[in-house]
């Protein structure tokens, strides 16, 4: 067991600890927050899968932009959300959690078997991509850069536009009306 | 180094929480969140296939654009509830029924 | 005059017969005096009487006419009907005319003033029509539906004065008695139909008749067509002479007769003495033949029973009519018993005379209490006119009455001189001479019927000394009004009848009965051989004794009103309340019937509509429960449907919540199952 396993399995327990955290607290501040530390173990076990730009992206967009941009819409808002929040004192199981509790069970137990049964590093393309892996010295900014001005030059151009649109609604659907 | 299969696990695990927030949260943020969290999940996955994908990097683009779409959706979502918190006073989904047959 | 006479004879016998219906028509259909005073009446039953006479001499001992018409076929038989004129009928036929018209006459006077009577006359020659009918018609279906035509007039007279309970319960009495008699008569048309096939009087009874040639023998009764078992025989007589004991007034079904005296004296002196009553015997001459050795003996025991029984209750009774319908009861045991010892021609013979001596008796008795009632009207005092205990010297002031009563009674008794001797010695002499022919118990019936006489001289004697001698009991009562003499009418009628009660219009020998002409026109018995001995000692005995009796009963009822008191003694009660036949029939038959009448009822009123209306409690019941079937089980089936659509579509209805997370979990839900079902379906 080489160190890099070790802190591999070390943020792979925070992501899910910390996503236990988020669900089960009932706190929503607390669980924002803990939404914050979920996200940054997510970007370091993207590193693992030696996507570093995705991770640092996932950390500028996800974490700097995104939950940003929430905790700012949630504390900027009037204080009644939080009131409303905050007045549920529900159990922590309660019968309202019972079916999505199943559900995710059942779901994950499918999954799993789905997953060992379908043996990924047995499959032919995996086991046959001697030289298409990606190895940890590899450049793949240059990689990105490349193939995005490329081989995805369209779908790069519609998420711009989709990037607009959703501006666009965004801005307009937050806008004030004439009542308020 | 680390096997494929784990990746997976991780993102099913985050999967299946995130479904859990979805179906039983009160709170519209929390569902968000939720929803981010299976985004997330699909992320990794992505991305834990895009190591065996050198040429067309096909993996880690997709990881990016997805990214992306998940900010999109975040900023609109918030706006809707945003909206929703205007005219019902409270973001409890239980509460708005109104859509039904 | 003779040759038309001789042709037309039939015809004049049925204008004999249907003159009387004409003034039946008549005095319905018609008003005025003519009617009302009984001039139509009696011209039409004089002018019968004066055919009647013509058709008399014609047949009377020569030989006898016969003729018949067609009438109906049933398959294959034929009914012929007709007329037979032989010396019964035509004897029959001057009787009732003569006597019938003797009654019309005292009739005008009697009834004078009856607000009803148009009726009486119609009823009388409806009477006179049924009677004459009957005697002169040839076939037994005819003579049946005259007898029961006689009997339906005698109801219509004795109810003639219907506003009366009593008269009304006399008349359906003696209409119910009649028809048990009816039912006999029926019986035995029909068993001579079933054996001879025919009920032609001359073919079944005539000489060399069919009844004659059947032969009894082995046990069976083998006539013309047929045969039967022989107890047949007997059966058929003793039926016929069962329809002869309710009409003549024989014991058991004699208790009509006293009752039936409600109606007017007229009537019970025409019908219930001389004519209706004497049609039983004249049913017995018709069907004579018939009888067997053992019918005859029981039609002489009871004909000698019932004249011993009603003589001994007329001793005891106190209503004159009573004492009379009695006497009549008693005579006609007679002439059944002359009847039943083979004296057929005696008992004709008693039957003539006895027409006319009870008619005079009843007709004499009538005039009495027709005065009796006007001194009660004038008197304005309340007593019974026909209580004899009431009336007393009426010799002083009804002298003619008195007197032709008086030759009645001498008849009835039967002392020499006097045309009753004839017949009732004839009778008497002829029953020794047959008990001594058969011996042995036979004896008694000769015996009885002697001692009979006696009784009877006693009770009539006893009459006419209460009535018209000694002082008038009820003097003190009305205070010196007395009655008077009767109208000339009745007086006249009276003095007619006692002269027919005398000898010299029967017989020209005062003493010895065989010379009587009519006996003469019947043919006498040979098996009765004639025992001087009996033809001397039986009148004798009779004679004196009767004398004797006579004389003890003046002393005692006319001289000085000494008869020892008998009321107290048990015979006395017995005799006076009529061996109290008419109790028993009441309490037990009447009764009987009555509560069977009302057990049937019951049956029928809670049994019969009981079941009827459980019938319909049932149809009810299953009424309702097919109701509740309807409304619980089969309703309840569409209701069911209903409610089950209800449910489930209630139940399906909560899956729209609305609500976001719920629609989530549908949606994971299908998949899962999707996701496991194929799982597992690879896996196995």
């Amino acid at each position: 067991m080489s160190i890099e396993q070790v802190v591999f399995y070390f943020l792979a327990a925070t992501v899910l600890f910390s996503a236990f955290m988020v669900v089960f607290n009932r706190n929503m501040v607390r669980s924002i927050f803990l939404f914050f530390v979920t996200l940054f173990a997510m970007s370091g076990l993207f590193i693992y899968a030696l996507a570093d730009f995705v991770a640092v992206t996932q950390l500028i967009v996800y974490v700097g932009g995104m939950l940003v941009l929430m905790i700012f819409a949630f504390l900027l808002s009037s204080k009644t959300i939080l009131n409303t929040s905050a007045a549920h004192k529900t159990s922590l199981i309660g019968l309202h959690h019972i079916p999505g509790m199943i559900i995710s069970l059942l779901f994950f137990l499918i999954l799993f078997v789905t997953i060992y049964q379908a043996n990924p590093e047995e499959i032919s393309w995996i086991r046959n991509a001697g030289n298409n892996t990606l190895v940890a010295s590899d450049n793949t900014i240059h990689a990105i850069g490349i193939n995005l001005m490329t081989r995805y030059l369209i779908p790069f151009e519609i998420i711009s536009v989709l990037l607009m649109m959703a501006l666009i609604g965004a801005a307009h659907l937050a806008r004030r009306t004439k009542k308020q | 180094m680390i096997p494929l299969s784990h990746f997976m696990l991780i993102s099913g695990l985050l999967f299946c929480i995130g479904l859990y927030a979805v179906l039983s949260k009160r709170n519209a943020i929390m569902i968000l969140i939720g929803i981010e969290f299976m985004l997330n999940a699909a992320i990794l996955n992505l991305v834990a296939f895009g190591k065996y994908d050198k040429q067309v990097m096909g993996g880690q683009m997709f990881a990016l654009f997805a990214i992306v779409l998940a900010a999109a959706t975040v900023a609109v979502s918030l706006a809707i509830i945003l909206n929703v918190y205007t005219y019902y006073k409270n973001i409890d989904p239980t509460t708005i029924d109104q859509l039904r047959d | 005059m003779e040759a038309l006479i001789s042709e037309h004879i039939i015809l004049i016998s049925l204008l004999v017969a249907v003159m009387p219906l004409l003034t039946f028509f008549g005095s319905l259909i018609f008003r005025g005096n003519v009617i009302r005073s009984g001039s139509f009446a009696i011209f039409y039953i004089g002018l019968s009487l004066l055919l009647s006479v013509v058709v008399f001499v014609q047949v009377w001992n020569g030989p006898s006419i016969h003729e018949q018409f067609h009438w109906f076929t049933i398959g294959s038989w034929e009914l012929r009907i007709g007329v037979l004129l032989n010396n019964l009928s035509v004897l029959m036929m001057l009787l009732v005319s003569g006597i019938a018209l003797l009654v019309n006459i005292y009739s005008t006077k009697y009834m004078q003033g009856d607000p009803y009577i148009r009726r009486y006359w119609a009823y009388l020659g409806l009477f006179c029509f049924s009677m004459l009918g009957m005697v002169i018609v040839d076939n037994l279906l005819l003579v049946y539906m005259f007898w029961e035509l006689v009997g339906f007039s005698s109801y219509l007279l004795i109810g003639f004065w219907f506003t009366r309970s009593t008269a009304v319960r006399a008349n359906k009495k003696a209409f119910i008695m009649n028809r048990l008699g009816d039912l006999g008569f029926l019986i035995g048309i029909m068993i001579i139909f079933s054996q001879f096939q025919t009920l032609d009087i001359t073919r079944l009874f005539g000489n060399e008749g069919l009844v004659e040639a059947a032969v009894v023998s082995g046990g069976s009764w083998i006539g013309s067509a047929g045969s039967m078992p022989a107890e047949w025989l007997t059966i058929a007589g003793i039926v016929f002479f069962l329809a002869a004991v309710a009409k003549s007034a024989q014991f058991p079904l004699h208790t009509w007769l006293p009752d039936a005296m409600e109606g007017p004296t007229s009537v019970s002196s025409l019908i219930h003495a001389a004519t209706m009553v004497a049609a039983g015997v004249f049913l017995i001459a018709r069907v004579y033949p018939l009888f067997d050795d053992t019918v005859l003996l029981v039609i002489a025991s009871i004909g000698a029973f019932t004249a011993f029984m009603a003589a001994t209750i007329a001793l005891t009774q106190n209503d004159i009519k009573r004492i009379l319908a009695f006497s009549t009861i008693s005579q006609l045991g007679f002439m059944m018993l002359a009847m039943g010892v083979g004296a057929s021609g005696s008992a004709l013979f008693h039957l003539v005379t006895h027409a006319f001596f009870k008619c005079l008796l009843f007709l004499a008795a009538g005039a009495i209490l027709h005065e009796m009632a006007h001194l009660k009207e004038k008197s304005g005092k309340d007593f019974d006119p026909q209580d004899i205990r009431n009336m007393g010297g009426l010799r002083k002031y009804m002298p003619v009455t008195f007197i032709t009563m008086a030759i009645g009674s001498l008849a009835l008794v039967a002392l020499p001189l006097t045309s009753g001797y004839l017949s009732k010695d004839a009778i008497l002499i002829q029953s020794f001479e047959w008990a001594e022919g058969v011996g042995g118990w036979h004896r008694l019936i000769p015996v009885s019927a002697m001692i009979t006489s006696w009784l009877t001289a006693f009770y009539i004697s006893r009459l006419i000394f209460k009535v018209f001698f000694g002082e008038f009991r009820l003097s003190a009562l009305t205070s010196g009004l007395h009655v008077h003499e009767a109208p000339a009418a009745m007086k006249y009628v009276l003095v007619i009848l006692s002269v027919f009660c005398l000898f010299p219009v029967f017989s020209l020998n005062p003493l010895l009965f065989e010379d009587a002409w009519i006996l003469q026109g019947f043919p006498q018995v040979e098996s009765m051989t004639r025992i001087n001995a009996f033809h001397t000692v039986v009148p004798a005995a009779v004679n004196l004794i009767s004398i004797a009796l006579i004389c003890l009963c003046y002393k005692w009822y006319a001289v000085r009103q000494s008869a020892p008191d008998f009321s107290r003694s048990v015979l006395f009660k017995f005799s006076q309340d009529q061996w109290h036949l008419d109790r028993f029939y009441s309490s037990v038959l009447v009764s009987g019937t009555t509560a069977f009448a009302g057990f049937l009822y019951w049956i029928d009123r809670y049994i019969v509509d009981g079941i009827v209306n459980s019938a319909g409690v049932l149809g009810r019941w299953l009424a309702s429960g097919s109701r509740w079937i309807d409304r619980y089980v089969v309703d309840g089936l569409v209701n069911f449907s209903g409610y089950l659509a209800g449910i489930v579509g209630n139940f399906v209805r909560h899956f729209q919540t609305g609500r976001l997370q719920h629609y989530l979990v549908t949606m994971l839900i299908i998949i899962l199952t999707l996701f496991i079902y194929k799982y597992y379906t690879a896996a196995i």
